[in-house]
């Protein structure tokens, strides 16, 4: 098959498949559900969401045009530009120990076993709600009666105030984040390294390649659109982090982990700011737009080293 | 080689034939789920939608909408609880949409925004509570729900105050009684009798008590006094707010309805001085310990902590802790000469949005009416507004084997000092949170309050 | 036939090169004992525990009465061995002694509530996976003007912050007469999900363009390349997205609440809210609330146990590795 396939169709593509190469009309039909999707529950609340940014609304009272005001409130509040911190704060740990933990899983799930229970497993924690996973952490973490201060004194350590210091509450909500992620993010990654033909490896075998020389020029790179994916997701998923704060630390000690989506939910919610709210999502729209771009960018996820 | 070539030919049509199915049995299922729908009520004419938080009182309000019902048979109660995390985010989206409930349980750090929007029906409006007498109800608390124009907008139904839970093994140990926690004085100086208790009271890991010598501080096993955390974001209820009250200071400058704030007076910066001093001295568990979502009753209830001031709805959670001989102590009194609490209580308000407002007016009449209120007393969970239901509420208690006379007595004798019933109420929250939890870990101090108080002060302007 | 659906992610010449009987399996040493093998074991295991010791704790806790979990907080056994917790769960006491054992009040209907999660997640997942392939198929393998355009838009739709989309959501559900049922639960996630398209994308790339063009040639459409060539090529990536879908659903909690006013259209997250916190000040049912977490999640493992063999299957047969 493949010998006549590649007589038929070399590479460059032949004139009687161009000649059909625009599907214009067969795509739009493809795409129209998720279009309607798309337009229905997320642009026309993008575009109301941006209209209230410029307003002062209460919820329950009509919306008042207030021009650029809740930015120059924005751009003037120590509590947002700490929020921006603490979120990149977390992005960063979340991310980082995130993706080489779930990419070491993947790795040796590949090459240790294919065990199906394993791989059931190492997604539980996934099955569990955030809110759950915080709620189980926040217990086995207490500072007093959390089994895990206490194994921490068993073995001749002191005790940590894991949600409780400021040095400890965006580490630990990053750490819980990602406990709950890594099987998920590996089980994401595993499927990428499934889909790099096996010969690669056998080829690079016969040149006499090692392990770790064949898992850089063969895995990474092949791996790539994937992990690319999987890094995009997770860090827009990452910067949206809310309830495991807000059912663990609830913003605290002072402002450690008043992330940024907590405090637009305080806005909106708790204080009937909505148009205030409205205007920090819309920057935090931006941020993730900038970063997303610069990741699509450097990861070239866009395009694969297969075809 | 050649059955490939066909087979994308032959394989469609089955494919897809079964991706019809399955995209029809799902919207079969969306349609089964519509369908499965149907309008709930019963033989009721009209039916009123009331929700409340409180999960434990659902079999009294239950019990009170059995009642209201067999008397008014064309109106039909329909009772909803969701958990107070949840409440208030379902409630507001649910206006937003004009799909709330007709009648709400309500609370006071929230009602003053609802006022201000115009959501809340003023009871002189229906003819069912256009009678409305505050009088009928424990002194003061009607005065809470009364908005800024004068007009009602809440019906009292429970109130609470504070007071110590304690261990009676504990004290024993310490080798004293539930007597030598009456008649405590406190003082933000010294701490007055009362510190010396809760010094007496902290053990560390030698055994050493904090009144004695040699005692480590760094290293306690019991403290005397338990940590409801810093309190941001109620004003100190549980935690501070009877420290405070028991030195004269007051939240505002008017009982209710106040625009300006007294953070910044030298009493509450003292109490709280005292307070997160404990930590220091090893007699209060440190905001490490503790963090920003404190259990009292979980840390009197494992042994670390010895005396545990809480809020009255909080009992039957205590009562519920195995091992403990559990114990009610008054709070102490303060320069005042006697004790404080803050004096806090819930309403049911009735919605703008009803399409029966009439009918709505008579469901939340009857909530307030003695029937009703003695109804919820009897099940021993809270202390209903209504006199009478306060006093079935005691007795009910005490056959469950606690003495609330603690928390009833500082009515009795008007030792209470109101919650603050202002405008802002959450963003006061979040201006005092992260200020009083800096207070706590020792990383500001009075001046940063008074700071606070002014940026509250700008809110009024 | 057979062999094109045993293809599946593999590129052509991987087809053409592989030998009958796979002999690659038994060429490399996979049982001896290295030093690194051993490592990598130690990792593994390690990485192990870390999962599942919470799950441990849940069911120790589950297992526990809630009045004498704090005087033994640190306990590795069930303190005061009690089925209350999962009694609650399943409706099986009566409220006073719900109360009494620190549970709420709130009475449980668990079967209805699980056949409204059942019915909620399956409707969502096989919607929106299938209309995600489709478009993930448009912006992989078709050529169009303006695909990268409308791609980006997609993704922007990934950044919407969710409180610009919670109400006006709930307002167009309240529109359509869709509040309190389970078809307004659904409808915002049948459409398409952002991640989904991106992720199946990524996957529809990598089908070699030779297999492709091959059909083509034998005059095969455009269509029919799609669901005779794609869908089963990418059996395991729409395997593992439906699953990752499905448990999304299963779990969402937030839009279902504001949706749901009655046990009509109350799915098992929503319900199971009544072990968490019902008033401030006071802490959650710890039991029931760690039993409900369980039980929850529950017919997610066993689902996943079930696909997680067959993905395994499909994978196995090229005799990837």
């Amino acid at each position: 098959m493949a010998t006549t396939t590649e007589d038929a169709v070399p590479r460059s593509v032949p004139e009687g498949v161009k000649k059909r190469r625009d599907d214009s009309r067969l795509a739009w039909l493809f795409i129209l559900p998720a279009l309607i999707g798309l337009l229905l529950f997320y642009f026309w609340p993008l575009v109301r969401g941006i209209a209230l940014s410029f307003t002062s609304w209460d919820l329950l009272s009509p919306a008042q045009f207030i021009g650029a005001e809740n930015y120059v409130r924005m751009v003037q509040d120590p509590v947002f530009w700490n929020a921006v911190r603490v979120t990149l704060y977390y992005v960063v740990l979340n991310i980082g120990i995130q993706t080489v933990v779930a990419l070491v899983i993947a790795v040796l799930m590949q090459r240790l076993t294919r065990s199906a229970m394993l791989r059931s497993l190492i997604l539980a924690p996934y099955l569990v709600s955030n809110v759950v996973a915080a709620l189980v952490f926040f217990w086995i973490l207490d500072f007093q009666l959390g089994i895990g201060n206490q194994l921490l004194e068993w073995i001749g350590l002191s005790r940590i105030g894991f949600f409780t210091t400021e040095a400890w509450a965006i580490p630990t909500i990053a750490g819980v984040n990602v406990w709950r992620h890594m099987g998920y993010t590996a089980l994401l990654i595993f499927a990428g390294l499934q889909a790099i033909p096996s010969n690669l490896y056998e080829a690079g075998r016969v040149d006499g390649a090692s392990e770790v020389r064949m898992f850089r020029s063969i895995t990474v790179p092949l791996l790539r659109p994937i992990l690319g994916l999987v890094l995009i997701i997770s860090v827009i998923g990452s910067f949206q982090v809310f309830d495991t704060v807000s059912v663990t630390t609830g913003g605290g000690p002072v402002n450690a982990s008043r992330v940024l989506q907590l405090y637009i939910y305080e806005n909106a919610f708790a204080e009937f700011n909505f148009g205030y709210a409205a205007a920090l999502s819309v920057a935090m729209l931006a941020i993730l737009i900038v970063v997303t771009f610069a990741q699509y960018r450097v990861t070239r996820a866009g395009q694969t080293d297969l075809n | 080689m050649s059955s490939t070539r066909h087979s994308p030919a032959r394989r469609p049509r089955r494919l897809r034939r079964h991706l019809a199915g399955a995209a029809l049995s799902a919207a079969a299922l969306g349609l089964a789920g519509c369908a499965g729908a149907a309008v709930p009520g019963g033989e009721g004419d009209v039916a009123i939608d009331y929700w409340l938080w409180e999960s434990v009182q659902l079999p009294g309000y239950q019990a009170c909408a059995d009642a209201f019902e067999a008397e008014n048979p064309d109106i039909n109660i329909r009772i909803t609880q969701y958990g107070w995390g949840d409440y208030w985010e379902k409630l507001t989206a649910s206006m937003v949409a004009g799909a709330g409930p007709d009648v709400f349980a309500d609370h006071l750090t929230m009602y003053p925004e609802f006022v201000s929007r115009g959501v809340l029906l003023p009871f002189d409006e229906m003819e069912a509570t256009s009678d409305f007498d505050g009088g009928d109800f424990q002194e003061g608390l009607a005065e809470l729900w009364e908005g800024p124009d004068g007009r009602q907008y809440g019906m009292p139904k429970d109130f609470d105050t504070i007071a110590i839970f304690f261990n009676h093994d504990v004290l024993e140990e310490a080798g004293m009684t539930a007597e030598d926690l009456e008649g405590l004085d406190w003082n933000p100086e010294d701490g007055g009798t009362f510190e010396e208790v809760i010094a007496h009271l902290s053990i560390d890991a030698e055994g050493v008590r904090g009144s004695e010598e040699g005692f480590d501080p760094d290293n306690v096993v019991t403290y005397g006094l338990a940590s409801g955390g810093a309190g941001g974001d109620g004003h100190g209820q549980t935690q501070w707010s009877w420290l405070a009250a028991s030195t004269g200071w007051v939240y505002t400058d008017e009982p209710v309805w106040a625009e300006e704030y007294n953070y910044d007076d030298e009493r509450v910066h003292e109490s709280l001085e005292w307070l997160f001093g404990l930590v220091d001295k090893g007699f209060m568990p440190s905001f490490a310990e503790v963090g920003t979502s404190p259990n009292p009753t979980q840390q009197l209830g494992s042994g670390a902590a010895a005396l545990s001031p809480n809020g009255s709805w909080t009992i039957s959670s205590y009562t519920l802790l195995e091992g403990i001989d559990l114990g009610v102590a008054p709070l102490p009194a303060g320069p005042v000469g006697h004790p404080v609490s803050m004096y806090n209580g819930l309403g049911d308000s009735i919605s703008a949005q009803t399409d029966h407002p009439e009918e709505a007016a008579e469901w939340v009449a009857f909530l307030g009416s003695e029937e009703c209120q003695v109804l919820v007393g009897e099940q021993g969970v809270v202390f209903p507004a209504h006199p009478a239901g306060t006093e079935a509420a005691i007795e009910a208690f005490g056959e469950k084997g606690i003495d609330v006379e603690p928390f009833t007595d500082l009515v009795e004798e008007q030792h209470t000092v109101l919650f603050p019933v202002t405008n802002y109420g959450s963003e006061i929250g979040s201006i005092l949170s992260p200020v009083l939890d800096a207070m706590y870990i020792g990383s500001a101090d009075s001046s940063d309050l008074t700071e606070a108080n002014e940026r509250i002060a700008r809110l009024f302007d | 036939m057979t062999q094109l659906h045993g293809t599946a992610g593999l590129g052509a010449e991987a087809v053409a090169r592989r030998e009958p009987e796979n002999p690659a399996e038994q060429k490399r040493p996979r049982r001896r004992l290295s030093l690194g093998r051993v490592a990598a074991w130690a990792v593994m295991i390690a990485m192990l525990l870390i999962t599942i010791f919470p799950f441990y704790w849940m069911l120790r806790t589950a297992l526990s009465s809630n009045s004498a979990l704090y005087a033994n907080a640190t306990s590795l056994l069930p303190v005061d061995f009690s089925w209350g917790g999962f009694e609650r769960v399943f409706g099986l006491q009566t409220v006073d002694e719900a109360i009494a054992q620190g549970g709420s009040g709130a009475q449980l209907n668990f079967w209805l509530y699980l056949r409204n999660s059942v019915i909620v997640a399956t409707g969502i997942t096989v919607c929106q996976v299938f209309f995600s392939a489709m478009a993930a198929y448009a912006f992989s393998r078709l050529r169009w003007r303006g695909r990268n355009l409308v791609f980006s838009a997609f993704l922007l739709s990934l950044m919407v912050p969710i409180i610009f989309t919670l109400l006006p959501n709930f307002l167009l559900i309240r529109d359509l007469g869709l509040i309190d049922t389970l078809f307004g639960i659904m409808l915002p996630g049948l459409f398409m999900a952002p991640f989904a398209i991106f992720f199946l994308r990524q996957f529809f790339m990598n089908v070699p363009l030779e297999i492709e063009e091959a059909a083509l040639i034998d005059g095969a459409s455009k269509v029919r390349v799609f669901f005779a060539l794609i869908i089963p090529m990418s059996a395991a990536p729409i395997a593992t997205i439906s699953i990752l879908t499905y448990i999304t659903a299963w779990n969402d909690y937030f839009w279902p609440l504001m949706v749901s006013y009655t046990d009509d259209s109350r799915v098992l997250t929503v319900a199971l809210g009544a072990f968490s916190a019902q008033s401030p000040q006071s802490g959650p049912d710890w039991s029931g609330l760690m039993a409900a977490t369980l039980v929850a999640a529950l017919p997610m493992i066993v689902l996943f146990s079930l696909f997680a063999k067959r993905i395994v299957n499909s994978i196995g047969f090229t005799g990837i590795k």
